[in-house]
């Protein structure tokens, strides 16, 4: 595998096999500096208990993400790595961040969806080559929810 | 900026297209009469003269929207009584029978030895007991000459009393129906409507349950049917009381042993701000609260006294009290179950502890099964129970208090009322302006106390007449004159109506209750607990004190007969605290329409949380505007489609939920008792 000297994108589900797709980008890349988790949450529940009586806002939902990215890098022993946050649709964020970032290529596990998930959420693997601008890695992983 | 506009376009196209739909001309043997629309016609105002044509009468707006209105109350009727033959199908003794009698007229001997001859079929008891339906389909009539009207009516009119008396000389008739079809081409569309309002209000009661007219050219064989069928226990209400009881004792009577605990916990006593959450225990109260505190105490309870009698109230307050240990299960189940997503949301709910929970101890299929079963389920629900039914009754409620005001009244009237609802809902659940929920979401305990002031404050002006209305509503319960039949009737709607208010078995309430901030499940589980206490033991009961003691159950009385006939619950409310106080009628249409609009948004989360279990988070927008499109159609729904319908919807969820809690029950029991060990150890930790 060649090492990249331009940064690499890794977007971040947090499902099982999110280390293993990130030990595996490790290996693509000469400088840790180089190295983004990305991970786009959803917009905000308006109607959820927690945003209309409680303290759930943006920011503090950012920063569960932002933690939850700490302790993945942590896990992964990745000493420096650069997290990003963004709202929106998965597949086009996602080649927006890489496009922002001058990023060599996107790593990205194909988690896909079956049944009714895929023909209303479609595939973000698909989404992501369609709009990249840069080289796209699809690994293989198991399944998603 | 976008995003938030294309729903909108998204709504305003949807609403065209039905528009365009409704502007096709529709086929007479689609059309059949809308139910009785609450004005009432005067014999003597009957004559061919006085029949409308609709050609001369009103503009081609008005007559498109009374056609759209009509074509939505055919297809949502044809809907619900497919559906609720599937769900409400009643397993307990239950016997049918169905002759067509192409040569036994009505009325001969020989019909009364039909009847005579199903009777036999039944055992003595089943004979002593049997609450009775019957419908019936008059043959062919013709009314080629209009000139003829008044005299056909009057003949229609000998014809419905002769069944009538038949029937009654040999059962003990519980209700009936009554449908006279016409060839096509005899009368308009309009002038059957007439015709059949006339009849309506001539001889329906809560007996005599509908007298339709249909236009169709029948078969011979079609002509005449009679249907008997004893009654028994809906499967679904009896499923809704085995779960109440099995929870209860399974608990060890936690809905009175933990009642004071609750109130503690609710009281913030043991919030930690640290634990993982996203609300506290009070708030997480409110959120459930203000979904299950609305239509349901007001209409709901009112048409359970109306057509029960004043013993459905006991059996509600029973309900309400079985409903705390559902309810306790459940919760505590979503509390158990419950996923925190990355960035600190918590999902939780019914659909999360039956998938995951069963899987836990190996029925991982039957767990999957059932999560979506609940979660399509609840999406349905919530666009039912949860948003038509609001509306419908809130509209009911308002047209009741502002009698004066005929504009409500008009199908244009309605759908203006809805399309401004639809448009609140949408700015809320579409356009993301959560501080209007955030309000509704905090006024709503206020005007839940408003309202009770408000049945306070005509209790106590009546405070002599509340002896006799408990007594009455004891002996109701249990008047073994009326029969078992009777007796089970009003066990059931009592059952049904608190299940429908409280929701308590029916499991949507964990959605809101697993977002808490919690060490230990069982906690929020006790806190849920006093929900069912709070909206049916409290609320509901005060509703229905004051329809007893204000006398408006009477089905004789012509004040309040028209409403409990047409299921009106809001407008019979309204009507009975209207005959104590002339202005409260204003009060509770403003409480009314804030109750309903809360627990729109409320349900429109339950909806979407379950909505995108079932298809992910980013395609919850779909069901958003499908929401919105709903709060149209239910603001021209007739009420009995709506009730039925939403009870359908609502109670059908108790189905999986019930089944799952119940296998679940016994990881519950180990924690409660762990719990209750600690806490009467006095180790529980004390932070507030």
């Amino acid at each position: 595998m060649l090492l990249s000297v331009k940064p690499i994108v890794i977007p971040v589900e947090f499902s099982g096999e999110t280390a293993a797709v990130v030990r595996r980008a490790q290996q693509m890349t000469s400088d840790p500096t180089h190295f983004h988790l990305l991970h786009v949450m959803v917009p905000i529940d308006d109607l959820s208990p927690g945003v209309l009586l409680g303290d759930c806002t943006q920011e503090s939902r950012t920063g569960h993400v932002r933690k939850r990215l700490g302790s993945l890098a942590v896990e992964c022993i990745v000493s420096y790595t650069r997290q990003v946050v963004l709202l929106g649709s998965l597949g086009l964020a996602i080649a927006d961040c890489a496009c922002n970032q001058n990023a060599d290529v996107i790593v990205i596990p194909t988690c896909s969806y079956h049944g009714i998930k895929r023909l209303v959420l479609g595939s973000v693997g698909e989404s992501v080559i369609r709009n990249a601008k840069c080289g796209v890695l699809v690994l293989r992983c198991s399944d998603a929810e | 900026m976008n995003s938030a506009r294309s729903p909108f376009v998204l709504v305003l196209s949807m609403l065209l297209l039905t528009a365009a739909v409704a502007q096709q001309p529709l086929r007479a043997q689609d059309t059949n009469p809308p139910e009785p629309a609450g004005e009432t016609v005067d014999k003597a105002d009957v004559s061919v003269e006085s029949v409308p044509q609709p050609e001369a009468q009103g503009s081609p707006e008005q007559n498109l929207l009374q056609r759209f209105e009509e074509k939505v109350d055919v297809v949502s009727g044809q809907v619900v009584g497919v559906i609720y033959g599937v769900l409400f199908h009643q397993f307990v003794g239950r016997k049918e029978f169905s002759e067509k009698l192409e040569t036994i007229p009505f009325g001969s001997p020989e019909f009364s030895e039909l009847i005579r001859s199903v009777e036999a079929a039944l055992s003595d008891d089943e004979k002593s007991d049997a609450a009775w339906t019957a419908s019936f389909v008059r043959e062919h009539l013709s009314l080629a000459d209009p000139a003829e009207l008044n005299a056909q009516l009057d003949a229609i009119r000998a014809a419905a009393k002769v069944y009538l008396d038949n029937a009654s000389a040999v059962v003990d008739l519980q209700e009936a129906d009554f449908e006279f079809r016409l060839a096509q081409g005899d009368l308009t569309d309009n002038e059957a409507a007439v015709v059949a309002d006339v009849l309506h209000h001539e001889f329906c009661s809560s007996k005599l349950r509908s007298m339709k007219i249909s236009l169709a050219d029948l078969q011979p064989e079609q002509s005449r049917v009679f249907t008997a069928k004893k009654s028994g226990i809906p499967i679904v209400v009896a499923w809704l009381i085995a779960g109440a009881v099995f929870f209860t004792l399974r608990m060890g009577f936690i809905n009175f042993r933990g009642f004071f605990h609750a109130i503690r916990v609710t009281l913030g006593r043991y919030d930690n701000p640290e634990h993982e959450g996203e609300v506290s225990h009070f708030q997480a109260l409110t959120a459930a609260l203000s979904a299950t505190v609305g239509l349901g105490n007001i209409a709901g309870v009112a048409i359970a006294v109306g057509i029960g009698g004043p013993g459905a109230t006991f059996w509600m307050i029973v309900a309400g009290l079985l409903g705390m240990s559902s309810k306790f299960t459940e919760c505590t189940l979503g509390q158990m179950y419950r996923r925190v997503r990355s960035d600190g949301r918590i999902m939780g709910g019914a659909m999360y502890y039956l998938s995951n929970g069963l899987k836990d101890i190996g029925l991982g299929p039957l767990g999957a099964v059932l999560g979506i079963m609940f979660a399509v389920l609840c999406v349905l629900a919530s666009l039912g129970g949860g948003n038509a039914f609001q509306v419908n009754q809130s509209i009911n409620a308002v047209q009741q208090a502002f009698p004066d005001t005929p504009w409500l009244a008009d199908t244009a009237g309605r759908i203006g009322i809805g399309l401004v609802m639809a448009a609140l809902v949408a700015v809320v659940i579409i356009g993301g302006i959560r501080r209007i929920a955030s309000i509704a979401e905090k006024i709503v305990p206020l005007m839940c106390g408003v309202y009770v002031l408000a049945c306070v404050y005509i209790l106590v002006m009546n405070a002599s007449a509340i002896p006799d209305a408990c007594r009455l509503i004891v002996a109701s319960a249990f008047n073994p004159q009326a029969g078992y039949g009777a007796l089970l009737g009003v066990l059931i709607l009592g059952f049904q109506r608190a299940a429908f208010s409280n929701e308590a078995g029916i499991g949507s309430a964990a959605i809101a209750h697993s977002a808490a901030k919690t060490e230990y499940p069982v906690r929020e589980g006790i806190v849920a607990l006093l929900e069912p206490f709070i909206d049916t033991v409290v609320v509901c009961t005060m509703t229905a004190l004051v329809i007893v003691i204000t006398g408006a159950f009477d089905v004789n009385n012509e004040e309040f007969s028209e409403l409990i006939t047409t299921r009106n619950g809001a407008g019979l409310t309204v009507q009975a605290m209207k005959s104590q106080v002339s202005w409260f009628p204003v009060i509770l249409a403003v409480a009314v329409m804030l109750f309903a609009y809360s627990t729109m948004i409320s349900w429109s989360y339950y909806g979407e949380r379950c909505w995108s279990f079932l298809f992910g988070d980013r395609s919850s927008i779909v069901y958003r505007v499908i929401f919105v499109f709903v709060v149209v159609i239910g603001s021209i729904m007739s009420a009995t489609n709506v009730l039925d319908l939403s009870d359908l919807l609502i109670l059908a969820m108790a189905f999986p939920n019930i089944l799952g809690a119940v296998l679940l029950s016994g990881k519950v029991k180990r924690d409660l008792d762990a719990y209750w060990r600690k806490l009467m150890a006095g180790e529980m930790k004390e932070y507030g």
